[in-house]
């Protein structure tokens, strides 16, 4: 059974009269200790959607399913989920970590003592000893974001959600908290994430969604994507340029090469190895599989489509 | 059979959840009122203020419900004045000021539900401010040397005055769900509160006298005023026309609150302020 299952989500909201459609037939699926990146421009439904799994907007149709218990109908649904919402503090800044850790575990099932156990091992493990007795106003960014983390884990929940979890954390903080998401999928719980910071989601993701004005526009696999929207072509680029005698041996095998370039572009995936034949012994700097990022394909998604409406 | 005790097992597990999420309310207000004493001591500087005032007997600061001329009376009159602002308002500020720390939505993430968890918060913050009442007058007691003497039997009224103002805390909570700023609806609140505490309806005669029993917390007022202002004893059958009263305004607050709290996540604005 999936962790969770979301299918044919709506939603629109009125304006003024006018109906503005924010989430049009989503659908998805998350698997056990899968991290799956909701990608979308400002606006697109990600934040809309999250809600609707974590049972804080009610959908116009489709259904939610958290461990196969509807959030919306069913509240014990929201013991197997853990949410760390954007544009919220998640805590309460007067209390300490290890309070607010206490608060939130009875909150959602716990008893006092197990919340404070179980509130002490996180601190332990993320490395927040140190500051338990510490007001959470007076932590860091990075701090409170990872004390924000833990105590959406201390019912240990099977599904976490987490929008945009690295928003205005510096380097150090940022590695933190991907390696704490590494950490946790790692353990088998299924990781919703939502971020601009597009390399963060390459990084951590095993599959990626794109959302765009409400309807997922891509849904796959993240390498399966990449290769996808990869071309088969290399790129050699050599520590000095050609000369003149291997720029003509090259243009009869039908590549146009600039003499002081060093860089050369191999469309035809078959002549690598009588291009290689022929730069030899010369020293080469790099070889590589020309590959698109997830930035490039990002753009690419959400730009076709609107360029198609246009 | 099985069935019957699985139920049964069940339910008390549910009271000992609740109970703990009482206990947690409870350490989690009582950290932040000790945490920050200007705020606290604020608060308390004002209970203090008017409680000395009352045993001074300026009985014009006890506010506008008196049940007699007695000091006891005088005190039972402010208590249940400010402890039924306190309750009818304390739901409600809950909201807005969740709302506007960003936690709001952290709390209706609890598999309790939110009327649970609202009701179990405002009973925890009541209970602190019992307290905090109690310490104060039995300070004032040994400062003055008067000693105030209650009869057992006013908890039972007060308790059914607490549940209607709990009912109307969540009708005015639901408000504040629906359009987020309500402080003048709550102003406007403090009127009707007025006339509904101190209106006489217990003696109020045809229609009127039956109209009392339907306002919310008139009736456990009522009962109130006869026990300390004309000595009367505890009526049983009023006793239960206000414990009605009470549940049946708690029930619709709660039902209210209910719809309030679907109606804003249809609208997608719980977290909004």
């Amino acid at each position: 059974m999936a962790l969770l299952q979301v299918t044919h989500l709506q939603k629109h909201y009125g304006n003024q009269g006018k109906r503005i459609r924010a989430v049009d037939d989503v659908s998805l699926n998350l698997a056990a200790g899968e991290v799956l990146a909701f990608l979308g421009p400002n606006g697109a439904g990600k934040t809309t959607t999250i809600k609707m799994i974590a049972g804080l907007i009610v959908p116009d149709r489709g259904q939610v399913a958290v461990v196969g218990k509807n959030p919306h109908r069913d509240p014990s649904a929201l013991r197997s989920l853990g949410a760390v919402l954007e544009g919220n503090r998640n805590l309460y800044w007067r209390l300490t970590p290890e309070e607010n850790l206490e608060y939130f575990g009875v909150l959602r099932g716990l008893s006092a003592r197990e919340a404070r156990l179980r509130g002490r091992r996180l601190l332990e493990r993320f490395e927040l000893m140190h500051k338990r007795t510490t007001v959470v106003q007076q932590l860091s960014r990075g701090m409170q974001q990872k004390v924000a983390i833990a105590v959406a884990l201390i019912h240990e929940p099977q599904l976490i959600l987490l929008d945009e979890p690295t928003l205005g954390l510096d380097v150090e903080a940022t590695q933190t908290v991907k390696r704490l998401v590494r950490e946790i999928a790692a353990e088998g719980r299924g990781i919703l994430l939502t971020t601009h910071q597009l390399d963060i989601a390459e990084e951590l993701s095993d599959r990626v969604a794109v959302i765009r004005q409400g309807q997922i526009v891509a849904e796959k696999q993240t390498a399966e994507l990449i290769q996808e929207f990869s071309s088969s072509a290399y790129r050699i680029e050599l520590e000095q340029s050609i000369g003149v005698d291997r720029q003509a041996k090259l243009a009869q095998l039908g590549l146009e090469i600039d003499l002081s370039s060093q860089t050369l572009h191999l469309a035809d995936t078959e002549l690598l190895y009588a291009v290689l034949a022929i730069l030899q012994p010369l020293p080469i700097l790099r070889i590589e599989r020309d590959r698109a990022n997830l930035t490039d394909i990002f753009l690419q998604l959400v730009q076709e489509q609107a360029s198609g409406e246009g | 059979m099985a069935k019957g005790k699985g139920m049964k097992a069940k339910r008390s597990t549910q009271v000992l959840d609740i109970f703990r999420l009482f206990l947690a309310e409870f350490k989690r207000a009582w950290i932040q009122f000790k945490r920050y004493p200007a705020e606290s001591i604020g608060g308390v500087f004002i209970i203090t203020s008017v409680f000395y005032g009352l045993f001074l007997s300026a009985q014009y600061i006890a506010g506008p419900i008196q049940f007699g001329d007695k000091l006891d009376s005088v005190i039972v009159g402010y208590l249940l004045w400010s402890l039924s602002i306190f309750v009818i308002t304390d739901i409600a500020g809950t909201l807005q000021s969740e709302a506007q720390t960003g936690t709001l939505e952290q709390l209706f993430l609890t598999s309790f539900g939110a009327r649970t968890l609202f009701l179990v918060r405002a009973i925890a913050d009541l209970a602190i401010q019992l307290i905090l009442l109690g310490v104060i007058l039995s300070i004032i007691m040994v400062l003055t040397g008067r000693y105030l003497s209650f009869p057992i039997a006013l908890i039972l009224p007060l308790g059914t005055v607490l549940m209607g103002a709990y009912g109307l805390g969540f009708v005015m909570g639901g408000i504040s769900l629906l359009f987020k700023r309500i402080q003048q609806v709550l102003a406007i609140f403090q009127f009707a509160l007025l006339f509904l505490l101190t209106a006489p309806t217990e003696e109020w005669s045809g229609i009127g006298h039956i109209v009392g029993y339907f306002l919310p917390m008139s009736p456990g007022a009522g009962l109130l005023r006869n026990l300390m202002a004309r000595d009367a004893g505890l009526n049983g059958g009023a006793l239960a026309i206000a414990l009605l009263n009470g549940a049946v305004y708690l029930t619709i607050g709660l039902l209210l609150f209910g719809w309030a709290e679907r109606e804003t996540k249809r609208r997608g604005k719980l977290g909004g302020y």
